[in-house]
């Protein structure tokens, strides 16, 4: 078991074994800057890759008015993708796009969905303090917010 | 361990980043669809794609590789005088059938009347499968063979392209676990392919159909609604169904169905109402079986292709062992034989709308795909599930491939200055990737037909007060108890502090980068810790290998309930 373990990532992963630091990030290599481990392990401060630019409401993250339709939102959240995610991203920029991707994704999954998005839109306006009941809902972020103070999804409510 | 044959395996230099960036055009990815029986290769030649044929003029290649002596030969350079020549028990073939499966599977089982031997214990080890050479069952590998026919087809590809040929885009039926994609993986290792993108076969049509769709849409009105569309597969092994939503050139995966459902089924149940009793002729596997076999095989395929283009066939075989088969059969029966295999097909078809959440009258258009989109039945139970007519703008034999050639260019990073490479397929996954929790049930932490790349995570807790370890065993598939879902890997974590059972959180975390790479991330956390109680573990799955039936039994047996989990509830609710 161990002697063919070690033979699959030699031969598909060799930049894992060839000093990671060394090599550029290219579209097969895999590993991302905010891995949840390093959010974990890192201190809150550099855990925080935007925290002033970041867009703050679903709606900020795909560019578009609250009162959007349902195809200005779809049109949107395809201009995004066709930037952000990582078979279309430059090469030296795969590891970022990965995570932009699930942050427009996630939105894209709550606007599109009426349901969701009456949901959301009213939290939105209620309870203009608290992130957390929201926080749970969004799959793409590492729930490890309780660590970091601040990341792109509370923001808008501190 | 096995020493693997001597097909060398790609070095570092190879596979490197600086050697893409630098020749960005060269190292254009193929694709290559890998059939249960044909495959084929596609690449974009700069401005359009191209299907490569071989020495023959053939753009369809047999998927099986030929054991005489000293050098196997595969269905790419070999020329077959007659289909009964793959069937003496020398050539191996249905390959992706076999490839990463148990001794315990049924599908392993159902293959045991190939002329070829596979052999099984059933404990949940690989099978043995063996080509009969100079009168002697050699042993050999799914794996082995798959790459000697894939070392056939790089070579192909090279003369036809007159460069080296590294990358690759696969497609693989929908329904593959991990551990299969491993497997595939390691064939192409053995072959010297890298795999840039493994596919699902439905995903690779839908990124043609993206392209189609965007030609019509920049000639006519320019915008373009999105369209969404049912794609449905089925070849000789498997039979995939996705729907995707398309518009401005992005295709995005809504759903995915498979199972392990073809035309080997079809055939096999065809054999079975003809000769009845034919595991019991064929089970001593003697040369004069095989030849019996071989005859049975060919008249029953000649038979089965002929109902699609008519209504009733006269098969006319003598076995040679006295049995002679005089019979004419018509779609009726045809039909009723396999009942089983059409209404899976149905079942697949429902199951995928269903989770796309489409409604029949937002459905646009109707793919039908592979070699037994031919069967009438077939087509009747797509297009009367639809209510709509077949998409007519796919070639059924090579959608797959041309679809694999544009990822990739796409994915190699070709830009095309008419636009037509302007495209993007966002995957889903297939199949729900969880851990075992609850006592013995799977809980999912990425569930099924999620867009990739995702990052998910679930929170558990101890069963016992004191639990300082906690095993994670992960595990793909989509059924309520953990065991019958594909085990993909375990670890442990250990050092949990010392506390009553519930209160330390157990986090466990999911990632699927864009290359469908996943990495379990998993540890511990106190309540009202600012810090987690250690370092996290990060382990990249699948970590099973062959024999992994065992382990889950092992596992069982020495530790019991000891390490288990369940879900934190108040963080569910929360």
């Amino acid at each position: 078991m161990l002697s063919s373990s070690s033979i699959r990532p030699f031969s598909q992963f060799p930049h894992r074994f060839a000093g990671e630091s060394s090599l550029p990030p290219t579209s097969t290599v895999t590993f991302r800057q905010s891995r949840p481990s390093a959010v974990v392990c890192s201190s809150a401060a550099t855990t925080i890759s935007k925290p002033a630019s970041a867009p703050s409401s679903f709606y900020e993250v795909l560019g578009i008015p609250m009162g959007a339709t349902n195809n200005e939102i779809k049109s949107a959240y395809r201009k995004l993708v066709r930037v952000c995610h990582p078979d279309v991203a430059a090469i030296d920029d795969k590891s970022s796009s990965a995570d932009e991707f699930m942050k427009v994704h996630t939105a894209y999954c709550t606007l599109s969905d009426p349901e969701k998005r009456a949901d959301y839109d009213r939290r939105i306006f209620r309870n203009n303090r608290g992130s957390r009941l929201y926080s749970m809902s969004s799959p793409t972020m590492p729930r490890y917010s309780g660590y970091v103070s601040r990341n792109w999804e509370t923001d808008q409510c501190w | 361990m096995a020493a693997e044959p001597a097909y060398f395996v790609a070095s570092d230099s190879e596979t490197s980043g600086e050697e893409k960036s630098s020749f960005p055009i060269k190292d254009v990815a193929i694709g290559i669809d890998l059939g249960t029986s044909q495959c084929s290769v596609a690449f974009w030649n700069g401005s359009q794609l191209e299907l490569i044929r071989n020495t023959r003029n053939q753009k369809l290649l047999r998927s099986f590789v030929t054991f005489k002596n000293e050098t196997p030969s595969g269905g790419v350079s070999n020329q077959l005088a007659h289909e009964y020549e793959m069937l003496t028990g020398a050539t191996i073939f249905n390959m992706k059938r076999l490839v990463g499966r148990l001794d315990t599977d049924p599908v392993v089982h159902a293959s045991k009347n190939l002329p070829f031997l596979v052999q099984s214990l059933n404990i949940g080890v690989r099978p043995f499968i063996a080509a009969l050479v100079n009168n002697m069952w050699r042993s050999t590998t799914p794996e082995e063979v798959l790459a000697i026919f894939l070392v056939e087809l790089r070579a192909l590809a090279e003369v036809h392209l007159k460069r080296p040929v590294t990358n690759v885009v696969l497609t693989i039926p929908v329904s593959f676990s991990r551990f299969q994609l491993s497997r595939i993986e390691r064939a192409c290792a053995m072959a010297g392919l890298h795999v840039l993108r493994l596919m699902p076969e439905p995903t690779a049509v839908a990124l043609l159909y993206a392209q189609q769709q965007q030609q019509i849409s920049q000639e006519s009105t320019g915008g373009g609604n999105e369209k969404n569309a049912l794609i449905f597969n089925m070849g000789a092994g498997y039979c995939d169904v996705a729907v995707t939503a398309t518009a401005g050139g992005v295709s995005q995966i809504k759903a995915l169905a498979g199972a392990t459902i073809g035309g080997e089924d079809i055939l096999q149940n065809m054999m079975h109402h003809l000769v009845p009793d034919m595991d019991n002729l064929f089970s001593s596997h003697g040369i004069e079986e095989i030849r019996t076999f071989g005859l049975l095989r060919v008249a029953t395929q000649d038979a089965i292709h002929k109902l699609s283009f008519q209504e009733s066939v006269q098969i006319d075989v003598d076995l040679g062992n006295g049995t002679k088969i005089c019979k004419i059969l018509d779609r009726n029966e045809f039909e009723l034989v396999n009942l089983k295999v059409f209404e899976k097909c149905e079942s697949l078809v429902w199951r995928c709308l269903h989770d796309a959440k489409v409604e029949l009258e937002d459905l646009d258009d109707v793919i039908l795909v592979g070699g037994c989109s031919y069967i009438p039945k077939i087509r009747s139970i797509v297009t009367s599930i639809c209510k709509k007519d077949i998409y007519p703008g796919m070639n059924p034999m090579e959608a797959a491939v041309r679809g694999a050639a544009l990822e990739g260019a796409v994915a190699s990073g070709i830009n095309d200055p008419s636009g037509s490479l302007d495209l993007l397929t966002i995957q889903a996954t297939p199949l729900s990737i969880g851990i075992r929790a609850d006592g013995i049930s799977f809980i999912p932490v990425v569930h099924q037909n999620t867009a990739i790349p995702t990052r998910r995570e679930v929170f558990f807790t101890t069963v016992h007060d004191n639990q300082t370890e906690a095993l994670i065993i992960v595990y793909e598939g989509d059924e309520k108890v953990a065991e019958m879902n594909h085990l993909l890997g375990y670890f442990k974590i250990t050092g949990i502090p010392p506390a009553p059972k519930g209160v330390p959180e157990i986090t466990v975390c999911m990632d699927i980068d864009a290359s469908n790479v996943l990495r379990v991330f998993a540890g511990i956390v106190m309540p009202g810790a600012q810090q987690p109680a250690g370092p996290f573990m990060e382990v990249r799955m699948p970590t099973v290998d062959d024999g992994h039936g065992w382990c889950a039994e092992a596992l069982e047996k020495n530790y019991g309930t000891s390490k288990d989990l369940v879900t934190l509830q108040r963080k569910i609710q929360q």
